[in-house]
């Protein structure tokens, strides 16, 4: 068993290989821990990138965990669980809206008597914003690179990492 | 008696946008203000946050602000490094709410030079917006919330769904996040009784009323916040008219019923309050907060309905400010017992009018 080249304490599980056109010019054995800081791996994505896929991905891994939240479930964006949220009167997290629609819906009719918003919404601010399709696109690429290291295609991952960290220096992916 | 004006005014005394006593409206409609709850993707709400999130959140907030290009100059005070008096300061002003002020771990608010645009971070959504101007004006309002908005939403990521519009802690402001106010001044709906009435009718279109602080505060010195009640269904604009129409009835209703108070012998009653007011200001050794709001108030009446013609509405407006606990002892430069600031409050309220018995 080869151990972690960054902490040299736990099992090394992820190999990152560095390509340089098509070439391998490097690579580094590491564990899930070390992978997670340098920022390849990420265990616990916050809600912002595609929390669903995320769900779905470990509901596989897991078995058979059920991808939605059933109605006396915590919010798995933020922990609170359905008695938090009824005597409260407060969500946690922008997943609650989902977690607790069961709940929600009649207390939203109740308050503003509608149930769905009319206004503004920041994708339809004039300008547009650069931000969540930004996100959507880092998030995207997060994703292919979970699946990529899941799937033990680490060329592939080493490539999307790649791809990643451009995309996050705002130089736009190559693939 | 003699009356004189006080011409050096505290140095450090400015009003604050919502209390220059000036535009549309000003003898009922102090102010307007508009407020945006908002929330940042890849945090949880602030009820959830622990400390180093909210001090993580704080500072991603605080750094995105002071990228240039938003339509205000903003300053940021930075609440942890303030005292309890500093803070209730800012209560006082309107710049932050007294649930922001309780707060013990990092939060601040970022002020403009004006006072009239004050952002709330880590209140009970990770953003509060707030943009005052003096009088009734709700569409400049909006407008100038609007634009500082969109620049926000440039560069900060908010949180938000089709479905249900800005995602906010409390369901009581999803969807648009703005709660659209005006603060009225009432005498003579309160005086004439007919205040619960106006009150009822304003709940009855889905408008709530509030005292002079906010939720849960009472209507001290005759002052009322009305606002929409309902942020989800309808649009910023449909908000922006419904409460400009009814705040306008409200208004209208205020100068009928004062109009009755000044007629007949209902003139001579109303009269008599107002100097009565006039002689506990003068005279008062002893002036609890509650009581000094209650006789300002009849003063502004006596001084709109052009009853009173000694004073300024801007040096009530000022002892409005200069008589609350905290302005009081800024202004005193120190720390007082309540007995003491009452006795303080009596005879600053009387510098600050120019009252010479």
């Amino acid at each position: 068993m080869q151990y972690c080249t960054a902490c040299q304490k736990a099992p090394a599980t992820i190999v990152i290989m560095d390509l340089t056109e098509g070439a391998v010019t490097g690579s580094q054995h590491v564990c899930a821990a070390c992978a997670e800081q340098m920022g390849v791996v990420q265990q616990k994505l916050p809600p912002k990138f595609s929390p669903e896929l995320l769900e779905d991905l470990l509901g596989g891994l897991k078995g058979n965990k059920p991808t939605r939240p059933q109605k006396s479930e915590a919010c798995p964006g933020c922990g609170m669980s359905p008695t938090e949220f009824r005597s409260k009167g407060r969500l946690g997290c922008p997943r609650c809206y989902e977690t607790f629609r069961h709940d929600l819906m009649p207390l939203l009719q109740r308050i503003h008597e509608a149930q769905s918003h009319r206004g503004r919404l920041p994708a339809r601010v004039a300008q547009p914003v650069p931000a969540p399709e930004e996100d959507r696109s880092l998030a995207e690429l997060r994703r292919r690179l979970e699946d990529a290291v899941r799937g033990e295609r680490y060329e592939e991952a080493a490539r999307l990492r790649d791809d990643l960290r451009r995309a996050e220096r705002g130089e736009g992916a190559k693939s | 008696m003699s009356k004189g004006r006080r011409g050096d005014k505290p140095p450090e005394f400015r009003p604050g946008a919502w209390l220059l006593g000036t535009g549309p409206e000003h003898d009922i409609a102090i102010c307007t203000r508009a407020r945006l709850a908002r929330n940042l993707q890849g945090f949880r709400f602030s009820p959830c946050l622990d400390e180093a999130e909210a001090r993580d959140l704080y500072g991603t907030i605080v750094s995105r602000l002071q990228k240039p290009g938003l339509p205000d100059a903003l300053a940021v005070v930075d609440l942890e490094s303030i005292d309890e008096l500093e803070r209730s300061v800012l209560v006082e002003r309107h710049l932050i709410s007294r649930e922001l002020a309780a707060k013990t771990r990092a939060s601040g608010v970022a002020v403009d030079p004006d006072e009239s645009v004050a952002l709330m971070i880590n209140e009970e959504d990770h953003l509060r917006v707030q943009v005052f101007a003096p009088g009734l004006q709700t569409e400049e309002v909006w407008r100038r919330t609007e634009r500082l908005d969109n620049a926000l939403i440039q560069r900060l990521p908010m949180a938000w769904s089709e479905e249900f519009g800005f995602l906010t802690s409390c369901p009581t402001n999803t969807g648009t996040g703005l709660r659209l106010s005006v603060m009225l001044h009432l005498p003579g709906l309160v005086w004439s009784e007919e205040i619960d009435k106006a009150t009822n009718v304003a709940q009855k279109i889905h408008l709530a009323v509030r005292g002079l602080y906010g939720e849960g505060s009472r209507a001290l010195g005759d002052f009322y916040q009305v606002s929409n009640q309902v942020t989800l269904g309808r649009d910023e604009s449909q908000i922006q008219s419904d409460v400009f129409l009814a705040v306008g009835r409200i208004v209208q209703w205020e100068r009928e019923v004062r109009e009755a108070l000044l007629r007949g012998s209902a003139r001579t009653r109303t009269l008599d309050r107002i100097h009565r007011a006039l002689g506990v200001l003068e005279r008062a050794q002893i002036l609890t907060s509650e009581e000094a709001l209650g006789c300002l108030s009849a003063l502004r009446f006596g001084i709109e309905e052009e009853l009173l013609r000694d004073f300024r509405v801007a040096d009530v407006n000022r002892a409005l400010l200069l008589s609350q606990p905290g302005h009081l002892q800024r202004h005193t430069r120190e720390r007082l017992q309540p007995e003491e600031r009452d006795q303080r409050r009596a005879q600053l309220l009387r510098e600050v009018l120019g009252c010479t018995p």
